[in-house]
C-alpha cells in the first residue's frame, strides 16, 4: 500500500515538472511560466458576454485624472468601438 | 487601432479604456519592456494608473478618444477585458462583436471588417509597421 503511494506521489511530481517544463517553453523561460500562473492566470477571465447582449455600462476616469463619464454615454448614435488594454 | 480610428473615426465613435498593467515590474515583467523601455509598477492608485495612461498618450501621440478605469476595475470586470480586448457596441446599445482575449485572440482586423462589412472597405496598413504596444496596433 506504502508503494502505491509513492508511485502516486512520483507520478504526480513528474506530472506537475511536464506541466512547468510545457509552460517555460510556451512562455519563453521559467521566469516567464512563473509570471503567467502567478500573476496572468487569476485575472484571465472569459467573460459571459456574448454578440447581441446588452453592452455594460462602467464609469470611467478621463485623462485629466478628476473628470468622468460613462460608457454608455457614447453610445445610441454610431457603433462604438471599445479598444481595451494597458502600456505594458 | 490607431490607423483603423483614423479610416472609420468618420463611421464609428471610439473609446480606448486603459485597464490594469498586462506586465509591470512588480508582477511579470516581460524582456520586450525593458527594451522597448515601458517600465512602470502596477499602480496602486488611481493618480498612478492616470500618469501612466498620459505618458502613453504623450510617447505615442495616441489619437483615440481615451477614459481609463478607475480603480475598482469596474470596466475590466464587466467586459473581461484584461490584458486587451476589443469590442463594439452597435447603435441600439447591444454587443455587435466581441473580440477574443489578448494577447493570442486579440485581432484588430477582426474589429476592422466589421466595419469594412458596414462602411466598406478601406485597404489595411502593412502589418510590419506596427508598434508593439496594444493600443497603437
Amino acid at each position: 500500500m506504502k508503494k502505491a503511494w509513492v508511485w502516486f506521489g512520483c507520478s504526480v511530481g513528474v506530472l506537475l515538472l511536464a506541466v512547468f517544463v510545457g509552460l517555460s517553453i510556451m512562455a519563453g523561460s521559467p521566469k516567464d511560466a512563473f509570471g503567467m500562473v502567478r500573476y496572468a492566470l487569476p485575472h484571465m477571465h472569459r467573460g459571459t458576454l456574448k454578440v447581441g447582449d446588452d453592452a455594460p455600462d462602467a464609469r470611467l476616469v478621463a485623462l485629466d485624472g478628476s473628470s468622468h463619464f460613462h460608457i454608455r454615454e457614447r453610445t445610441g448614435i454610431r457603433p462604438l468601438v471599445l479598444v481595451f488594454g494597458s502600456y505594458t | 487601432m490607431a490607423k483603423i480610428y483614423d479610416d472609420y473615426k468618420d463611421h464609428a465613435d471610439f473609446l480606448t479604456i486603459y485597464v490594469r498593467e498586462a506586465h509591470p515590474t512588480d508582477e511579470w515583467q516581460m524582456k520586450s519592456n525593458v527594451k522597448d523601455d515601458v517600465c512602470y509598477a502596477q499602480p496602486k492608485n488611481l493618480e498612478q494608473r492616470v500618469a501612466i495612461a498620459n505618458d502613453f498618450i504623450k510617447r505615442f501621440s495616441y489619437p483615440v478618444p481615451f477614459g481609463i478605469d478607475d480603480m475598482s476595475n469596474a470596466a475590466n470586470d464587466a467586459y473581461a477585458a484584461w490584458p486587451e480586448r476589443l469590442y463594439i457596441i452597435d447603435e441600439s446599445g447591444h454587443i455587435a462583436y466581441r473580440g477574443g482575449m489578448g494577447p493570442f485572440h486579440y485581432n484588430p482586423a477582426e474589429a476592422r471588417a466589421w466595419l469594412a462589412a458596414r462602411f466598406g472597405g478601406v485597404t489595411p496598413p502593412a502589418s510590419n509597421s506596427a508598434p508593439s504596444q496594444p493600443f497603437a496596433r
